[in-house]
């Protein structure tokens, strides 16, 4: 991975980044995110492309890429699954779901499967308190309100290359009220 | 004046300098303990050690006047939170309780080392900072008796070469950022930052980027713990065990103020001394190396080239002779006398006034300078501490071609103190055809063209005065004794813990690293004795003081100014450096 | 406290379908508060405009309550530079995950009262800051506010006027220090969350060293409300000293768990029985902790006639914090609660200020010994030691917000905590 690079249109997206601030620096995290989705990390090498790209000290971006905890600072798994265990989730059964699913793959927390499709974290909140216990999907979508059934299946549909829909989480009585208006 | 009472104390503040709580303490000679605090860079008050009660006077709203209690004393409104003295601006009436006077400050201090010490190493004994270290000297004073911390320390990384220069052990790291705000704020290098988050964070560099900081060294001495050592220094001595000398940098022209630590005659390291008007608290990691040239490769004794190309040492009787007779050999119109911007000021003018006394016209000197190795902040263009010295004294200035042209014609050719053949003015045969002399404190190339080696006194051995760039002019403190001084009779030299009491018997006191040198004047003096000329300096004290009294732009300066006022500003007018 | 809580129409995001298209917000009267102020630039002065939201007394609903028009009326006067509003949308405070319901089901109400806010302070840039795990909802937003520009509402010239502002959107990347106010705005300029000390506040020196306020989403979605229905009718939502709707997050062993719309000053155990569908399994109520993890927590028996608005919670010992109200069994185990809670906070520490950076690792450590079962007596009192060396004595609050669990929790649970260190391997038998 000597010779990282940005496509053109890369770095129009990063221009575009960066004028939504008024300086480069600003763009430092939104760079990062970009560069991530493009690698799947910000290792060390894609963190120098970004320093250089935004024309920033490699250690201010180094630092920043170091205090985030959503930037992936080393390879992951194709399926990155974040699973919070944090007050809400704990109360809820986070901690079964965490260990179901270090069980069924294998893995511990902050492990890889080998054949690298997995990883499974254990996080802090998420914000999805009422919908416990729950998981992200790679930085992407909640899958919430788990069960040991409904995370089989979702290891069994990412196996297959087939990502959850994001869930709406209507508020309780505003689905009743809707519910009523529609029947 | 607006007025601040501390501890119960009354001091008046100057409204106009802004100041700062933590720094009017210090400035009173009061104490308040902190690590991260530093008056040359931004205040991001997160060592939190600072801590004291702060309090303002009530005030009438209607009338403006201070409200009084029962007692006829101000109303005092506390804030409600401990407050970091370094990022407190001072206001008018504030009354501030320091650890002094209240126990809730004391206690609150102690609580905040309590934290700072639970995953800290302790490791002192092994730790090049013990002696000196922050941590150390505010926890002795202010720590809490014992540790509460019973559960494991976190670990992070040891022994990592951060540059080539300095080292990093992440453990004793307390997080006070000062040396990533250095590369931040004085360097502009912006090499360091801090990484990961909560008790895991440390500073280190960018990825695969290392802290080649031409200031990096800097960052170890401002480190409030041992976290960042010099990796040239680290585990050679106790802080304790060394004395310390302040002198001047000489391996530029900025003349960047220092300290030469030594022992046994050794100088072990240099730090920068605090001097605002030249170096604030910085220096080059380059003149840290110089070191090096004090105490090794130095000429010692001195040689006479006998046959051929063989250097031999002799006495010094033989050299004065030797020197006597050539000097005596020759027409004086034959003889050029060469000076040296490397050279100090007063051994420049003994120089040069000694061999004009036996008809030699002035000596030449050409300025050494490097252009564009400067970086407009203490690395200049520059390469030789004195310059502007020479300048001074009137030698004649210069470029490296006329020095070329004056040597080829010359039969004897004496120099001071410059490798002029190792900064490629003269190559070595320009000197074939004459008798050269060269006074010098390390082996060259010129020295070793030379057919005749006078050691003398390096910067480290001797008083002498320097004038940089800017035309400010400062002096050197002997730091090292040679083969002819002794520290304990000559009251200008620093005497350390071992030299006050270690004896004879002590492993660490060896002769070894006496320089069988002598200053330029010492050695003239003998030259002089045996050519029959009055000539005779004691001291450079006795120099210097001829030269404030013979030259105007001299005329009010001293060593007594020099001393009380970290140099004395010449009103020089800054030439265009000649290449 | 109005008792008719339960006949309340929610207001911040009542119940109309595809409220987020801005038709159907124009629809429902969206966007008329920003037009009136507008348009009668005479009567509504920027000036009378954060009055009214001051008497309003719209209290922060991020956590700290403070009242949003005293906020908005610390900027300076004008000076021809940038002035910024940051609004708020990181929250993280575990038990909180009520702002993602704006920008899902009612963006435009924010929209429209950050454009009032920045009417009033004379700001020309909007940031919003949303949590990096967000994303979906920063698209929602996005949405909403591409579609705010395409309708004028927001760029140059707005509603044909002189009045100019832009609305930035970005996300964070994973940090609940970012929720602070000025460790988002270090996090704006592209930098390590680490909060600032202050003074300077924000509203002199902010982003980029300009003038600057900060306010939460939800905060802001109560503006619109207040400038279409005035100080005083909002003044009567809920209860006197803390007034408005809220957003409840309920969460934890409840039947119906989710957020909720309803007035300040509900009573809680309404809001866990009736609102929230009661404790699941039908067992007994143990604890909550009523706004965040933060909040200290209240036993069962401490929450008779307790209702959700500030000076209630505070005469029982607690705190409103976000309205996130996390409701725990008789079968929770509380140091294992307090220990996550504790885990969190050191996890999240930013590492800058040493009581905090060193203390919360310390907490943590000593709590996960007494939850292993090698807990001992004095370990109690070294919590709370800890606590009380650690409080008051940083830049931000996130120090406090650790300690209050861990004091509150212990005092309040000792008997549990005791119990544990009896049974551990350093008991005397």
């Amino acid at each position: 991975m000597a010779d990282l690079s940005f496509t053109e249109e890369e770095l129009e997206e990063i221009e575009r980044l960066k004028d939504k601030f008024p300086t480069a620096k600003a763009a430092t995290l939104r760079v990062l995110w970009l560069a991530q989705n493009k690698y799947g990390h910000v290792k060390d090498e894609v963190q120098r492309l970004v320093a250089e790209t935004l024309d920033l000290p490699k250690a201010h971006v180094h630092g920043v890429a170091r205090f985030y905890t959503q930037y992936y600072k080393e390879e992951k798994g194709k399926f990155v699954l974040d699973v919070c265990t944090c007050l809400s989730c704990q109360l809820c059964g986070g901690y079964d779901i965490l260990h179901h699913l270090e069980d069924e793959l294998d893995i511990e927390a902050g492990e890889t499967t080998d054949d690298g499709m997995f990883t499974i974290n254990e996080v802090e909140c998420l914000g999805a308190c009422g919908y416990a216990p729950m998981l992200q999907v790679t930085n992407g979508v909640y899958v919430n309100n788990l069960t040991k059934e409904k995370v089989d299946k979702l290891i069994k549909n990412l196996r297959n290359g087939n990502m959850p829909e994001f869930e709406s989480m209507a508020m309780p009585e505003l689905e009743k009220r809707n519910q009523a208006a529609s029947e | 004046m607006p007025e601040v009472f501390i501890d119960g104390k009354r001091y008046e503040y100057d409204e106009e300098k802004d100041e700062m709580l933590l720094q009017f303490i210090m400035d009173q000679g009061l104490e308040v303990p902190f690590f991260c605090y530093h008056p040359s860079m931004s205040i991001p008050a997160n060592c939190r050690q600072c801590m004291v009660k702060v309090g303002t006077p009530v005030k009438d709203r209607e009338t403006g006047e201070f409200e009084l209690d029962e007692d006829g004393e101000r109303k005092i409104r506390w804030f409600p939170k401990f407050q970091t003295s370094c990022s407190t601006r001072l206001q008018d009436g504030m009354v501030v309780l320091t650890q002094e006077s209240s126990e809730e400050v004391a206690r609150a201090q102690k609580d905040n080392l309590e934290f700072i010490l639970i995953n800290h190493p302790l490791d002192c004994p092994i730790c090049d900072q013990a002696g000196e270290c922050p941590l150390q000297i505010q926890t002795y004073k202010y720590g809490p008796e014992g540790s509460r911390f019973e559960v494991k320390k976190v670990h992070k990384p040891k022994h990592v070469d951060l540059g080539p220069r300095v080292t990093l052990d992440a453990e004793r790291c307390i997080n006070c950022t000062r040396c990533v705000r250095f590369t931040e704020e004085i360097s502009e290098t912006h090499q360091l930052t801090i990484v990961d988050r909560g008790d895991s964070n440390y500073p280190t560099t960018g990825p695969g980027e290392t802290f080649d900081d031409p200031y990096s060294l800097n960052t170890v001495d401002i480190c409030p713990v041992g976290a960042l050592t010099s990796t040239d220094f680290r585990f050679k001595a106790r802080v304790w065990e060394m004395n310390q000398t302040p002198s001047i940098d000489i391996t530029n022209g900025k003349g960047c103020n220092v300290d030469l630590w030594t022992r046994d005659n050794e100088v072990l390291r240099i730090t920068p001394r605090q001097n605002e008007e030249v170096n604030d608290y910085w220096m080059p990691d380059v003149g840290r190396t110089a070191y090096e040239r004090f105490n090794e490769n130095r000429v010692d004794r001195p040689s006479i080239k006998l046959d051929g190309d063989n250097q031999s040492n002799t006495s010094w009787n033989n050299a004065i002779e030797t020197f006597a007779e050539i000097l005596e050999a020759h027409d004086s119109s034959d003889i050029t006398i060469i000076g040296s911007p490397h050279a100090s000021v007063e051994e420049n003018y003994v120089f040069n006034k000694f061999f004009n006394l036996l008809g030699t016209s002035n000596a030449k000197f050409t300025p050494h300078i490097i252009p564009g190795s400067g970086d407009g902040f203490l690395i200049t263009d520059d390469q030789a501490p004195n310059t502007n010295g020479c300048r001074v004294i009137n030698l004649d200035e210069t470029d490296n071609d006329t020095i070329k042209a004056t040597v080829s014609g010359a039969k004897v050719v004496i120099i001071l103190s410059d490798d002029l053949i190792g900064r490629e003015v003269l190559s070595s045969s320009d000197l074939n055809d004459s008798y050269t002399i060269s006074f010098a404190t390390n082996n060259t190339d010129t020295t070793k063209a030379s057919d005749l080696v006078i050691p003398i006194t390096c910067v480290a051995e001797h008083t002498a005065s320097y004038v940089n760039v800017d035309g400010r002019i400062q002096r050197s403190y002997p730091a090292k004794e040679t083969k002819y001084t002794n520290r304990r009779l000559n009251l200008e030299m620093s005497e350390g813990r071992l030299d006050r009491f270690g004896t004879n018997f002590d492993n660490w006191v060896s002769e070894e690293n006496k320089v069988d040198c002598l200053p330029v004047w010492d050695f003239l003096n003998k030259l002089g004795d045996r050519l029959g000329l009055d000539f005779e300096y004691n001291h450079s004290r006795e120099i210097f003081s001829e030269l404030s009294d013979s030259l105007d732009i001299l005329n009010d300066v001293s060593y007594e100014r020099m001393d009380n006022e970290k140099g004395v500003q010449l009103p020089i007018k800054q030439e265009e450096v000649k290449a | 406290m109005a008792q008719d809580w339960k006949s309340f129409e929610p207001l911040l995001i009542p119940d109309i379908p595809n409220l987020e298209k801005i038709d159907v917000y124009e629809e429902n009267g969206g966007y008329d508060a920003l037009k009136e102020i507008l348009n009668d630039q005479e009567t509504w002065s920027r000036k009378s405009v954060v009055e009214e939201v001051k008497q309003a007394n719209i209290r922060g609903r991020g956590g700290a309550g403070f009242n949003a028009g005293l906020k908005w009326s610390f900027m300076p006067d004008p000076d021809g530079g940038p002035r910024y509003l940051a609004c708020n949308g990181d929250e993280s405070e575990p038990g909180t995950f009520k702002d993602r319901k704006i920008f899902e089901y009612n963006p435009h109400l924010f929209i429209e009262g950050a454009l009032i806010a920045s009417y009033a302070m004379t700001v020309d840039t909007i940031y919003v800051y949303i949590r990096g795990e967000y994303l979906s909802w920063v698209e929602m937003l996005q949405d909403a506010v591409d579609d705010a520009y395409e309708k004028g509402y927001l760029g140059d010239d707005i509603l044909g006027t002189d009045v100019s502002i832009d609305m930035e959107l970005t996300y964070g990347a994973g940090a609940y220090i970012c929720g602070e106010e000025t460790a988002m705005l270090e996090s704006l300029e592209g930098k390590r969350g680490y909060p600032r000390t202050k003074p300077p506040f924000p509203a002199q020196n902010g982003l980029w060293g300009r003038p600057t306020t900060i306010n939460n989403i939800e905060t802001l979605a109560n503006v619109p409300l207040v400038i279409n229905n005035g100080a005083d009718w909002y003044g009567d939502i809920g209860a006197e000293e803390h007034p408005g709707p809220v957003l409840y997050g309920i969460s934890g062993h409840v039947n119906r768990p989710g957020v909720y719309e309803y007035p300040t000053g509900v009573p809680v155990m309404d809001l866990i029985n009736d609102v929230a569908g009661g404790i699941r399994g039908g067992k007994d109520l143990k604890a909550i902790i009523p706004g965040g993890s933060s909040t200290p927590p209240l036993r069962a028996d401490q929450l008779d006639g307790v209702t959700m608005n500030s000076d209630s919670l505070k005469d029982v010992g607690s705190m409103m914090g976000t309205a996130g109200m996390v409701v725990m069994d008789e079968d929770t185990d509380m140091v294992e609660v307090l220990w996550r809670i504790a885990h969190f906070y050191s996890h999240e520490s930013c590492g800058q200020c040493t009581p905090c950076r060193d203390g919360t690792g310390w907490l943590e450590k000593v709590l996960k010994k007494i939850k292993d079962g090698e807990g001992e007596m004095k370990d109690l009192d070294l919590l709370l030691d800890i606590g009380n060396q650690m409080e008051g004595r940083t830049i931000c609050a996130l120090a406090d917000a650790a300690v209050w669990p861990v004091r509150h929790t212990i005092n309040r649970f000792r008997d549990e905590f005791e119990e544990r260190c009896k049974k551990s391997v350093h008991a005397v038998a």
